[in-house]
């Protein structure tokens, strides 16, 4: 707060009211910027944090006046980050691009292209947060100088130093007034996030008290495993279902968004590797593959992580009594289901015995009719030599379960059958 | 957990009742296994929340046969899977829903949604289950159009005591568990296991209920209004490079000032002109086809363009709509006549100066051109419904033309 107003000094006897005035609503303006802020987990930024950290280019969609700009201050403040805001649709091409500068002898030494000013500071800098804003408003001449900056990082005749993170950020076509798209080939070349406003946090900031968002740590004992775990997840399942590696977006709906390519998977791979460094949770995880990938892809992608955190069935099958089986039904009949399966590949008394003994397991501590299935199945692959296990005794309940169920299908069918008459 | 205990849950009658009901739904099998039970006297019968457990009431499981308590987990289970909760809680922000009474309506309107189609082939529909028909209401409905379709009166009285759960209406209840008890799904788990429903539904169509499918087609892609989409189309159509606006070296930019000697390009606009062919040899409404036509003006001024620079051909069947529109918004009508749609287009074509968008509204059944035109392209396609029609399941080995890759298609209606 100054102290010193010049006003004062030179006062006439209606000066002083009027300085008193602008200094009670310096008062009040600075009793209004008077937050604080609490710690609390924000996955939204979390994943932005991590996004720029792999230095991959995003781009954020979200309506405006939503604290996209707010996000980007923090997050800047949070990497100890100089930040430059460019706001893209008052800009022209040559601002991207480079403006001419004529020499003397502009046939012998050429046009030298002079990048803004922003831009040199940025290079002295040789680091900060680049910030494109309203990308979608922008001209197409000027979008597509401006993607040769995101994708290429040149601006002129310079080259933003590695040390410089670029993020853009657009306006949904709903609502862009003079609306303009991503195609395909520059939509794959962003990891796409939603910025949204979490209601209860516009409330409580604007009460007084900001969040402050944890930011994710890189744990530099991880980074082998957290690169191991990426590729296995990535090559497990395109080695699975060769046709997700390249899909272009068929439909209206999906386009300007993110689709799969072997450009956006090799992005996905960076991305989880990131997320497994950092100790993510899945929420976190799920935002970037969804959003490098597409939706259906990324998902595919995460129900493969879920299966790849399931016990191996064969470490199953060597220790039965000391196996530890999923809480969740689905998944737990998911790892049953591929004990049956090792079995049928590697058919062997011993280890049909184990799988036996843990189906028992499995009905010893979970709901039983997930376990029926795999047992029918399990009892199908028997040989005649191989005598039947004790253990069985233990799953007559759900042998009752099934015939329960088996009387219902036979109880119902006589209805359907009477009401068909 | 005993289940001889006097008023004790009986699980066995209670699994059994899920096994069956994942043999007659094998699609809804992941979603099924993937609840977790909780035993809960607070619950009048069966109810979930929204981190996917389900709260059970011993007493509900007594009295009730094993055939319907397979229909009740079907019917919870569908809650979470279409995101009654969420689609609840969307609804009441929007339109301001307020109070119990509010959620009680929503967990009707939920209850319709789901159990016009999910009972019958092997799974009995459970005593006092909800049906729109019960309330004088159409089938076949989402859950947000049945809620502007009654209010609370004598017709709903006997639901009065209706319940759910928090996963069919939003609203927590004293007996949910919270995010952070156990055995709650997180929301990327939910997601996944909802994707692995809609996967197997899509993957094989032919045993799930259409309501089901329309689910599964929708589930990730909820399907966007036709008008943003046309909208979005025809703007980026107009005002791409090489129309409508951009950089041209006829006129001296305004920095030329600043770098004497040098020729910069400066930024010009020429607005969009739009041609919109009308096709309606089939049984468009006139309505659809009056406000799709609407809607394409109200863009191209949007972009730019003036009346003078809309034009439509138009076919004779379209005639009727047309002529009075066009009049009223001020847009010149070019030619008429032609049944054939590439007429159509080379008539649009032909106009001096040249169109920068020709939109196509259509019914899709038509012969499209052969070779890519000097202009971007948009289609509406208007659907057919009529039983019998030609891309009706009826009929699965007609299918007529497509509309070329070039186009930018978009769903109308």
């Amino acid at each position: 707060m100054p102290t010193y107003t010049p006003f004062a000094a030179t006062g006439t006897p209606s000066d002083p009211a009027h300085t008193s005035q602008l200094d009670v609503a310096d008062d009040l303006l600075s009793l209004l910027r008077d937050t604080t802020t609490e710690p609390r987990p924000d996955t939204q930024l979390e994943t932005l944090t991590l996004a720029v950290a792999a230095d991959l280019p995003v781009l954020l969609w979200g309506e405006p006046g939503i604290g996209k700009t707010a996000a980007l201050t923090q997050l800047a403040a949070a990497l100890d980050l100089p930040l430059t805001t460019v706001i893209a649709s008052v800009h022209e091409p040559s601002d991207f691009s480079g403006l001419p500068v004529v020499g003397d002898d502009p046939a012998e030494h050429g046009v030298p292209m002079a990048p803004p000013d922003w831009a040199v500071r940025l290079v002295r800098a040789g680091r900060g947060l680049l910030f494109l804003d309203e990308l979608s408003t922008a001209p197409p001449a000027v979008q597509a100088a401006l993607l040769r900056l995101v994708l290429e990082r040149r601006i002129g005749a310079l080259r933003l130093p590695p040390g410089v993170r670029i993020v853009a950020a657009a306006n949904p076509r709903s609502s862009a007034a003079d609306g303009w798209e991503l195609s395909p080939p520059l939509a794959n070349r962003f990891v796409h996030l939603q910025w949204t406003h979490d209601h209860e946090v516009v409330v409580r900031g604007l009460g007084g008290t900001w969040p402050r968002a944890t930011l994710p740590r890189l744990e530099p004992e991880r980074l082998p495993e957290a690169v191991d775990f990426a590729r296995r997840a990535v090559c497990g399942l395109l080695a699975a279902r060769p046709g997700l590696v390249h899909r272009l977006p068929s439909n209206e709906t999906r386009r300007g968004g993110p689709w799969p390519s072997p450009r956006s998977w090799e992005m996905t791979l960076c991305l989880i590797a990131f997320a497994t460094a950092a100790g993510s949770s899945r929420d976190v995880l799920s935002l970037l593959v969804r959003g490098t990938v597409g939706d259906g892809p990324g998902l595919e992608l995460l129900a493969s992580v879920d299966r790849m955190d399931l016990p191996d069935p064969e470490v199953l099958l060597a220790d039965p009594a000391g196996a530890v089986l999923p809480e969740r039904g689905d998944l737990r009949q998911a790892v049953l289901d591929g004990v049956v399966e090792a079995v049928r590949g590697r058919p062997e008394k011993s280890r049909w015995d184990a799988a036996w003994e843990l189906l028992v397991r499995a009905v010893d501590t979970g709901a039983p009719d997930l376990v029926v299935v795999p047992a029918n199945t399990l009892a199908a692959l028997r040989r005649p030599d191989w005598d039947v296990p004790a253990a069985i005794e233990r799953l007559a309940g759900t042998v009752s379960l099934s015939r329960r169920a088996d009387d219902v299908a036979a109880r119902s069918a006589a209805v359907t059958a009477r009401a068909g008459r | 957990m005993i289940p001889d205990a006097p008023g004790a849950l009986d699980l066995d009658k209670l699994f059994a009742a899920r096994l069956y009901a994942a043999r007659v739904r094998p699609y809804l099998a992941t979603a099924l296994f993937a609840l977790h039970t909780v035993e809960s006297r607070w619950v009048p019968t069966m109810a979930v929340d929204r981190h996917w457990r389900c709260y059970v009431s011993p007493g509900f499981v007594d009295r009730t046969p094993v055939e319907e308590l397979a229909g009740v987990w079907v019917h919870e289970v569908s809650h979470l899977l279409r995101d009654h909760h969420g689609r609840g809680d969307r609804v009441a922000r929007e339109r301001g829903l307020t109070g119990p009474g509010e959620r009680l309506r929503m967990n009707i309107a939920a209850d319709c949604e789901i159990n016009d189609d999910v009972f019958g082939d092997g799974l009995l529909r459970p005593e006092g289950a909800v049906e729109p028909t019960a309330l004088a209401l159409p089938a076949g409905q989402l859950m947000e159009d049945y809620l502007r379709l009654f209010t609370l009166g004598p017709r709903t009285q006997d639901w009065a005591w209706l319940d759910c759960g928090s996963g069919a209406d939003g609203l927590e209840r004293e007996w949910d568990l919270g995010p952070d008890g156990a055995h709650g799904l997180s929301e990327q788990e939910r997601d996944a296991v909802r994707f692995r429903v809609a996967q197997g539904i899509t993957a094989r169509p032919g045993n799930a209920p259409r309501g089901w499918k329309r689910w599964a087609e929708e589930a990730f892609h909820p399907p966007q209004p036709w008008r943003e989409l046309l909208g979005a189309a025809v703007r980026s159509a107009a005002s791409g490079p090489g129309v409508g606006e951009d950089y041209t070296y006829g006129r001296p930019a305004r920095r030329s000032a600043g770098v004497p000697g040098v020729v910069l390009p400066s930024l010009r606009r020429r607005p969009p002109r739009v041609c919109v062919v009308i096709d309606t040899s089939g049984s468009v409404s006139d309505a659809e086809l009056g406000s799709a036509l609407l809607e394409v003006a109200a863009i191209s001024r949007a972009v730019g363009g003036r009346r003078d620079l809309v034009s439509v051909v138009s076919c004779d069947a379209a005639a009727r709509v047309v002529h009075p529109l066009c009049r009223a918004e001020g847009i010149p009508l070019v030619g008429g006549g032609g049944t054939d749609l590439r007429a159509g287009f080379a008539k649009a074509l032909r106009a001096r100066p040249r169109p920068d968008v020709v939109v196509i509204l259509t019914d899709g059944q038509t012969r499209w051109p052969d070779t890519r035109p000097p202009c971007r392209t948009v289609v509406g396609l208007f659907p057919r419904h009529q039983a019998g029609r030609s891309w009706d399941e009826d009929d699965p080995e007609y299918v007529p033309d497509s509309p070329p890759a070039w186009a930018r298609v978009v769903d109308i209606g």
